[in-house]
């Protein structure tokens, strides 16, 4: 039996161009009809949550993410469809709503566990554990204006969780605190998956999400993209849009062109140089589908693929790639001559892929340099970090690189 | 307040009427009570904008929490009552009992009034204003200051429209003057209240679902 059901679910916004907010107005603009645009925030959305089940929501800024949780959580009404309920709801969506600046930790512990839904009891009984939790023991008759931001988030955190929750609605709520806190939180959330607790879980940290939801929905500008499997459809939500990015490298394609052409005659760029015996026509990039994208998740496979143009016969070429970090740091580079590849001669159009087993990189945004040159190192074609592409995060390690190693006690 | 009413009414303007300080004080607490009532009311919903947004509970608790605040505060206000009633050697009777009725039917009133008037405020914000310059005639339009029967016999019918004016009235009756309130006051106050609750009641149904959007 599904605790929370979702069927046909749409929900508009009207964008009024003249708002009118007061009696006034309205009176006056009686027989002008109001001029107004309606936004779709959400269309046809359908999916059911079974009890104890972690249930991610992905999607990127402005697909609807939140709108949906409000409407799970009953603050905002569908438009039209229907959101069945079963089980008592703890909205997350903001943390320390209604705290006072002027109150100490206890009494907003007081007044956040009344609104989030404690009894008296309860609030009474757990006080100190939550003081405990959020590390704030020595802060408890302090007013709430003196904690520090950091405090205040997480004496909310550590209210919120107190609540004995049946269904929880997180937003974006786990990035908080230090990593000790994260740690704690993540513990209590593997407590509550152990007592069955169903969440529904909106973050933008796929990490997060792949690591504790056993399904995940993916929206893009209201629409139900994909539900199913989390990896799945965190893989979808990376690789999907190929459309999207189709267009971008086309674009980007067509702006290096013409920058290309002025740079013929003066041969020398910052960018781009060599004597264009071999000219680099373009460079792709290709997931693990076998789909053009900017986007990789790390420890994914990627093929670069390298198109060229020679415009005659040309022996011995050596083809290069150089990886920079986006400061400009060279991380890493390699070329056929390293990897003893001979290639005895090249002519017409043409492509060489570079296959990557497994993307290193945990995260963060990447630049490529792409080279064909002579054996005596005369540049044919050099594109100097013309070319990036993205890392999104999959593992919870830190840093710019994955080191292979495991732990030994 | 009531010393400068009271001074201005009994000996510029000659009120023949008993214990008028009690009379007086009563008409301006039960008057205060409505109109505090009403204007906390009014803001709950727009003034705790955050709360709609962010958690979910059902939002009347808002406005009728605001009208209890109101009451508690009346309450020590009539405190000020009693120790006048004790210090004119006042007697009461058992017609006293019908005071918590005449209570209970003012509350409804103004927790209707209060839950119309903050659903409407979210829509329309001046309604806020307009209902000031109610308030403010209904302070000279309901007999706070004097008493019903100055007015000629088919003015006081439209005065007594006011289920405010039946509540002050009956009060005074029961709780002043030791005689038993008027049945057909006590009737209209009942149903007046009844539909006043009822009708905000809707009214706030009907806008609830676009708080969250509108706030």
């Amino acid at each position: 039996m599904p605790v929370i059901e979702v069927e046909k679910l749409e929900k508009s916004f009207r964008i009024p161009h003249e708002k009118r907010t007061t009696l006034f107005e309205a009176l006056t603009g009686v027989f002008k009809p109001e001029s107004y645009e309606v936004f779709h925030a959400l269309e046809d959305i359908n999916f059911d949550v079974e009890e104890g089940e972690f249930f991610g929501i992905i999607g990127e800024n402005g697909s609807g993410k939140s709108t949906l949780l409000k409407i799970i959580a009953g603050i905002l009404y569908p438009s039209a469809g229907d959101v069945h309920i079963r089980k008592k709801v703890t909205p997350f969506l903001e943390l320390g709503v209604g705290f006072q600046p002027d109150m100490t930790a206890v009494e907003n512990i007081k007044t956040y566990g009344t609104i989030m839904g404690m009894s008296k009891h309860d609030i009474k009984s757990r006080t100190d554990d939550i003081l405990e939790f959020a590390g704030l023991e020595k802060f408890r008759d302090a007013k709430l204006k003196n904690f520090s931001s950091g405090m205040q988030v997480r004496l909310a955190f550590s209210t919120a969780i107190q609540t004995d929750p049946e269904i929880l609605l997180m937003d974006e709520v786990l990035a908080v605190g230090d990593m000790d806190f994260q740690q704690k939180c993540l513990d209590v959330l593997n407590n509550y998956r152990k007592e069955g607790v169903t969440i529904v879980f909106v973050s933008h940290d796929l990490g997060s999400v792949r690591r504790f939801c056993d399904r995940t929905l993916l929206l893009h500008k209201g629409h139900q993209v994909a539900l199913g499997e989390t990896g799945e459809v965190i893989d979808k939500y990376v690789y999907g849009e190929q459309d999207k990015n189709i267009l971008e490298t086309i674009d980007n394609a067509s702006e290096t062109t013409p920058a290309v052409q002025n740079e013929d005659k003066s041969a020398v760029n910052n960018s781009r140089w060599g004597d264009q015996k071999i000219e680099i026509v373009n460079v792709e990039f290709y997931d693990k589908f076998g789909n053009v994208s900017n986007r990789f998740n790390s420890f994914d496979a990627m093929t670069i693929r390298i198109f060229y143009h020679a415009h005659e016969k040309v022996l011995d070429p050596i083809f290069g790639i150089a990886l920079y970090s986006e400061k400009g740091e060279n991380l890493y580079g390699t070329n056929t001559e390293l990897r003893n590849i001979t290639i005895d001669s090249i002519e017409g159009k043409g492509h060489i892929d570079l296959k990557v087993e497994s993307i290193s990189m945990l995260t963060g945004r990447f630049l490529l340099t792409v080279a064909i040159h002579s054996r005596a190192h005369n540049p044919y074609d050099w594109h100097d970090k013309l070319y990036h592409f993205d890392v999104i995060q999959t593992s919870r390690d830190a840093g710019l690189f994955d080191v292979p190693c495991k732990w030994i006690i | 307040m009531l010393t400068v009413l009271y001074y201005v009414f009994s000996h510029l303007m000659k009120m023949q009427i008993e214990n008028y300080q009690l009379f007086l004080l009563l008409g301006i607490i039960i008057w205060n009570f409505l109109s505090r009532a009403t204007s906390i009311g009014m803001n709950s919903i727009v003034g705790k904008a955050s709360l709609i947004k962010k958690v979910y509970f059902p939002r009347d608790i808002f406005v009728i929490s605001s009208c209890i605040t109101a009451l508690l505060m009346s309450v020590f206000e009539s405190i000020v009552f009693i120790i006048y009633m004790v210090y004119f050697k006042v007697s009461i009777s058992m017609y006293i009992l019908e005071a918590p009725i005449i209570l209970i039917c003012l509350l409804m009133l103004s927790i209707g009034l209060s839950l119309a008037l903050a659903a409407l405020n979210v829509l329309y914000r001046d309604v806020q204003f307009i209902w000031a310059v109610f308030l403010q005639a209904g302070y000279f339009a309901t007999p706070i200051m004097y008493a019903v029967e100055i007015f000629p016999e088919n003015l006081r019918e439209i005065v007594l429209l006011n289920p405010v004016a039946r509540v002050i009235v009956a009060s005074r009756q029961t709780i002043i003057y030791s005689a038993p309130a008027q049945i057909n006051d006590l009737m209209f106050m009942g149903i007046a209240s009844i539909v006043f609750l009822f009708i905000g009641y809707i009214i706030f149904n009907k806008i609830e679902p676009r708080f969250a959007e509108e706030i």
